[in-house]
C-alpha cells in the first residue's frame, strides 16, 4: 500500500503535478470535443498546420514586445502572436485554393511550411534576442505551466465550451450536410471560420502543454477513438472528452514516473489507447469485425445446402450426411442448416432434413440456375468434364432476369446435358403473372393476352382460353391446344410474342416434377 | 417549345420565370421558364451538364441569377429558406458520420428551433411523425450507415418532410440503387405527393421516366420541353437534346406505360 501511496497520491501534492494536471485536463477537453468536428470535416491536417504556423506568430509577439517595450517573453503577446498567425495561415490557405487550381491540403502544405520557415528565419536572425528556449514549443513542457498558462487554458476553455453549446445544431449540421444548412438559412461559412477559430484557441492554448509536433494527436486521437465507439456526436464529444483527460492523467502519471518527456507521454498514451479501442470497439473494432465474419453464412454453402437436400428426393438426409456430400468446414455446413431453420426454408423430423415450400422453391431456383447454365456451358462448347464443376459455380448467379436471358438465348431447352429436366421458376410462372408462351411447359394453362404480328394467327384472339402440349421438333416447336383441341404449332419467336396470364390450377403439379 | 401547364388552378409552387444564370460566357440556363403547379410530382431529364443542377440550386434559392426570378408560392426564392428542403444524392452523404435516424430527422427542426432555445416537445413530435409517415419509426435509434438503399432514402424524406417543407428537391434518388428498392422509393415519393407537397426529381433514366412522373422537364441549357411525359418524350425531341447518343426510344412512352 505503501508504494502505491507514493505512486499515486504522493504527486498530487506537489504543486508542479497538480498545475500540470489541471492545465492538461482543461486543455484534453477541449481538444477532445474540437477534435471531433476536426476529424468529421477531415480537418486533421489544418490542425497539424495551425499548430506549425504558430512559431511564426510566438516568434513575432516576442520581438514585437521586445522591440517597442522591451519587455521579454510577454506570455500574452506570445499567445495573441499565435493566433494572428493561425488565423492568417487559415486565410491564406482559403485564399489559395479560391483563386488557383491548387487543392486545398496542397494549399495547406505550402502554406504552413512557409510560415513555419518565417517563424524560424525570424528566430534565427534575432536569435541574440530572443532569451526563451523556443525548444520548448517544439517539445511543450508539461510538467513546467505555469499560472498564465492555466488562465489561458481555462479561458480557451470556457470560450470554446460555449461556442460548442450553443452552435451545436449549426455546428453538427454544416458538418454533415452544408448544402442542407445553407437551405435553411444558416451562415454555413460564418459557422467555418468559428469552428477554425475555436481550433486555433485550442492549439494555441495546448502547445504550450505538449508541444507543436504532438498537439495534432491530442486533437485527433481521442475524438478517432470515440468515432470508433458512438453512432451519436453528442455522446462522441463527451466520450472523446473523457478519452482525452484519461490519456493526460495516464501520461503525467508515466512521465513522472519514468522520466519521458510529458507531452510525449501524454500523447504516446492516447495512442495505445486508441489502438486498444480499434481492437476491442463493440460495433467498429477489429475483434468485432472478425466475430461478425464469422457469423456469416456464405450464401453460397446455403444455396449448396439446398440443392443437396432437393436433390436427395424422399429419402431425406440427415444432417450427418449432408456434411458429407458437401466440401465445406462440416462446422459451417451446421451453421447454413440452422440459418436455413431460421429462415423456414428447411425443416427437421426425427433427424430427417426436408425442404419447406418456400424451401422447395428456393432450391428448384438455384437448381434451375444450375441446369441452364449446364446446357449453357454446352453450347458455347465447354468441354464436357469441365461443365459440371463450372456449372456449379456458376448456380450462384441465379438473378431472374440473367437466367432468363440465358433461358431464351437457349430456346427455352427442357433438359440439361445430362438429360436432366431443367425445372420452371415458380416465382415467374405463377398464376395471375403474366409471361409468353414459350415460357411455359407441357400442362401449363394459361389465358392469352396479347398476339404479337410474329405469331398472327386467326385461332389465338386476346381473351381465349389455352393449353400447353408437349414440345415438338426437338423442343424447338410449341404447341397451343384451344379449347375445341384444335393445336397450333409456334417457333420460337412466334411463342415469344405471345404474351399470356398464367391460370390457377395445373401450375403446382407442372411446376414440381423434378 | 412545348409548354403544356399541368395545372392552372392555385397559385404555382415553383414559379421559373425567364431565368438566366451563367458562370461565364456560357450560361448554364438560358431563358428558362417553367410554372410547377402544387401537388406535381416532376422529373428533370436532360444529358450531363445540362443544367439540372444549376436548377435545382437556383430554386433552392443559392443562385444570383444573371436574369430573370425564381418565385416559391409567390415568394423571391432566396426570400423562402425553409419552404424547399433538399433530398442530397446518397453519394454525397458521409454514412459514417455518427448520427442516428431520429437526429437526421430532427434536422429537419432546426430552421425552426432559435438558436437560443433547445429543441421542443412539439419538434420531437414532428420528426417522429414524419420517421413513422415514411416507415422508418422502428429504426429511429439505428446509425444511419447501417440502413439499407432505400431505407436511407426515406430517412432523408422523413427530415424533408420534418422541415415542413411544401416543395422537395431530389437529386437522383434513384441512382445506384436496385430494382426492388428503386420500387420502395417510388412509393415513398407517391405517398409524399398524395400529401400535397411539390416534388421536383432530378432523373436520369428515361426508360422510368414516363411511368415515374406527372409531368417531365426536359433541360440542356434552354428549356426544351415541359410537360405530360407522352408530349416530352418525342423522339425527335430527344435525339435533339441527346444529340443521336440515344438508340431506341421510339417506344419510351408506350414502354413506360405498360409497365
Amino acid at each position: 500500500m505503501d508504494s502505491l501511496y507514493t505512486l499515486f497520491i504522493e504527486p498530487l501534492s506537489q504543486p508542479f503535478f497538480q498545475k500540470a494536471l489541471l492545465g492538461g485536463t482543461l486543455v484534453a477537453i477541449v481538444c477532445g470535443v474540437i477534435g471531433c468536428f476536426v476529424i468529421l470535416r477531415r480537418m486533421a491536417f489544418l490542425g497539424d498546420a495551425l499548430s506549425h504556423a504558430m512559431l511564426a506568430g510566438v516568434t513575432g509577439g516576442y520581438l514585437l514586445m521586445q522591440f517597442f517595450y522591451g519587455d521579454a517573453a510577454n506570455a500574452p503577446a506570445m499567445l495573441i502572436g499565435s493566433l494572428l498567425a493561425a488565423l492568417i495561415t487559415v486565410g491564406m490557405i482559403g485564399f489559395i485554393s479560391r483563386v488557383s487550381r491548387v487543392k486545398e491540403d496542397t494549399a495547406i502544405g505550402i502554406m504552413y511550411t512557409g510560415v513555419f520557415a518565417a517563424g524560424g528565419i525570424l528566430a534565427s536572425v534575432f536569435s541574440h534576442r530572443i532569451h526563451v528556449d523556443l525548444l520548448h514549443f517544439v517539445m511543450g513542457q508539461v510538467l513546467a505551466v505555469n499560472d498564465t498558462d492555466l488562465w489561458v487554458a481555462g479561458i480557451v476553455a470556457a470560450i470554446v465550451l460555449s461556442a460548442v453549446l450553443i452552435f451545436y445544431r449549426q455546428l453538427q449540421l454544416t458538418s454533415f450536410d452544408p448544402v442542407m444548412a445553407a437551405s435553411i438559412g444558416i451562415p454555413v461559412l460564418a459557422i467555418d471560420y468559428l469552428l477554425t477559430t475555436c481550433t486555433s484557441l485550442v492549439v494555441v492554448s495546448a502547445v504550450t502543454m505538449v508541444g507543436v509536433i504532438l498537439v495534432v494527436g491530442l486533437l485527433v486521437t481521442p475524438a478517432a477513438s470515440a468515432y470508433l465507439l458512438c453512432d451519436r456526436l453528442g455522446r462522441m464529444l463527451v466520450v472523446s472528452a473523457l478519452l482525452g483527460v484519461t490519456s493526460v492523467v495516464g501520461g503525467l502519471y508515466l512521465s513522472l514516473w519514468t522520466n519521458i518527456a510529458g507531452g510525449a507521454s501524454i500523447v504516446a498514451f492516447c495512442t495505445v489507447q486508441f489502438l486498444i479501442v480499434l481492437v476491442v470497439a463493440p460495433r467498429y473494432g477489429l475483434i468485432a469485425g472478425w466475430l461478425r465474419r464469422q457469423q456469416m453464412v456464405p450464401q453460397q454453402l446455403v444455396e449448396d445446402v439446398l440443392s443437396c437436400v432437393l436433390r436427395a428426393g424422399d429419402k431425406h438426409p440427415t444432417l450427418d450426411e449432408v456434411q458429407v456430400k458437401l466440401e465445406a468446414r462440416p462446422e459451417a455446413v451446421a451453421k447454413a442448416i440452422r440459418a436455413l431453420f431460421k429462415q423456414s426454408l428447411l425443416e427437421e423430423e426425427d433427424g430427417q432434413l426436408a425442404l419447406t415450400e418456400v424451401g422447395k422453391r428456393e432450391a428448384q431456383r438455384v437448381l434451375r440456375a444450375h441446369r441452364l447454365w449446364e446446357a449453357y456451358l454446352e453450347h458455347v462448347g465447354t468441354p464436357e468434364t469441365e461443365i459440371h464443376a463450372k456449372a456449379h459455380q456458376l448456380e450462384h448467379v441465379h438473378d431472374a432476369t440473367a437466367v432468363d436471358y440465358i433461358d431464351d438465348k437457349l430456346g427455352h431447352p427442357l433438359r440439361d446435358p445430362h438429360g436432366s429436366e431443367i425445372p420452371v421458376d415458380r416465382d415467374i410462372v405463377a398464376p395471375g403473372k403474366v409471361v409468353k408462351v414459350s415460357q411455359l411447359r407441357e400442362g401449363h394453362r394459361a389465358t392469352i393476352l396479347s398476339v404479337g404480328p410474329e405469331a398472327a394467327n386467326d385461332l389465338l384472339k386476346p381473351g381465349i382460353s389455352v393449353r400447353l402440349g408437349p414440345r415438338q421438333q426437338n423442343g424447338n416447336m410449341w404447341t397451343v391446344e384451344l379449347a375445341d383441341g384444335r393445336k397450333i404449332a409456334l417457333p420460337h419467336a412466334a411463342a415469344d410474342a405471345v404474351t399470356v396470364e398464367v391460370q390457377e390450377e395445373t401450375v403446382a403439379e407442372v411446376g414440381t416434377r423434378q | 417549345m412545348i409548354n403544356l401547364r399541368v395545372d392552372r388552378s392555385a397559385t404555382p409552387a415553383i414559379e421559373v420565370d425567364h431565368l438566366t444564370v451563367s458562370y461565364g460566357p456560357t450560361p448554364a440556363l438560358l431563358d428558362v421558364s417553367v410554372s410547377i403547379a402544387q401537388g406535381t410530382l416532376v422529373g428533370v431529364i436532360g444529358p450531363n451538364g445540362s443544367g439540372k443542377s444549376t436548377l435545382i440550386k437556383a430554386i433552392l434559392g443559392f443562385l444570383k441569377p444573371d436574369f430573370g426570378s425564381v418565385r416559391i408560392f409567390g415568394q423571391p426564392a432566396d426570400e423562402a429558406k425553409g419552404r424547399v428542403a433538399y433530398v442530397p444524392q446518397r453519394g454525397s452523404v458521409d454514412w459514417d458520420f455518427p448520427i442516428t435516424v431520429k437526429e437526421v430527422a430532427m434536422m429537419g427542426r432546426y430552421g425552426h428551433i432559435p438558436w437560443w432555445r433547445d429543441a421542443t416537445r412539439e419538434d420531437h413530435r414532428i420528426a417522429s411523425e414524419a420517421l413513422d409517415m415514411v416507415r422508418m419509426g422502428d429504426f429511429r435509434d439505428r446509425q444511419i450507415g447501417q440502413l439499407s438503399g432505400g431505407q436511407q432514402q426515406r430517412v432523408f424524406m422523413a427530415r424533408a418532410m420534418a422541415q415542413g417543407a411544401d416543395i422537395l428537391l431530389l437529386d437522383e434518388p434513384f441512382a445506384g440503387v436496385d430494382a426492388a428498392t428503386e420500387r420502395a422509393i417510388l412509393d415513398v415519393l407517391d405517398r409524399t405527393k398524395a400529401t400535397g407537397r411539390t416534388l421536383v426529381v432530378v432523373h436520369h433514366d428515361l426508360a422510368t421516366a414516363a411511368e415515374y412522373f406527372d409531368a417531365l422537364i426536359l433541360l440542356k441549357q434552354r428549356l426544351y420541353a415541359y410537360g405530360p411525359p407522352e408530349a416530352v418524350l418525342e423522339p425527335e425531341l430527344l435525339s435533339e437534346v441527346y444529340e443521336g447518343k440515344l438508340r431506341g426510344f421510339t417506344d419510351l412512352v408506350k414502354r413506360g406505360r405498360s409497365a
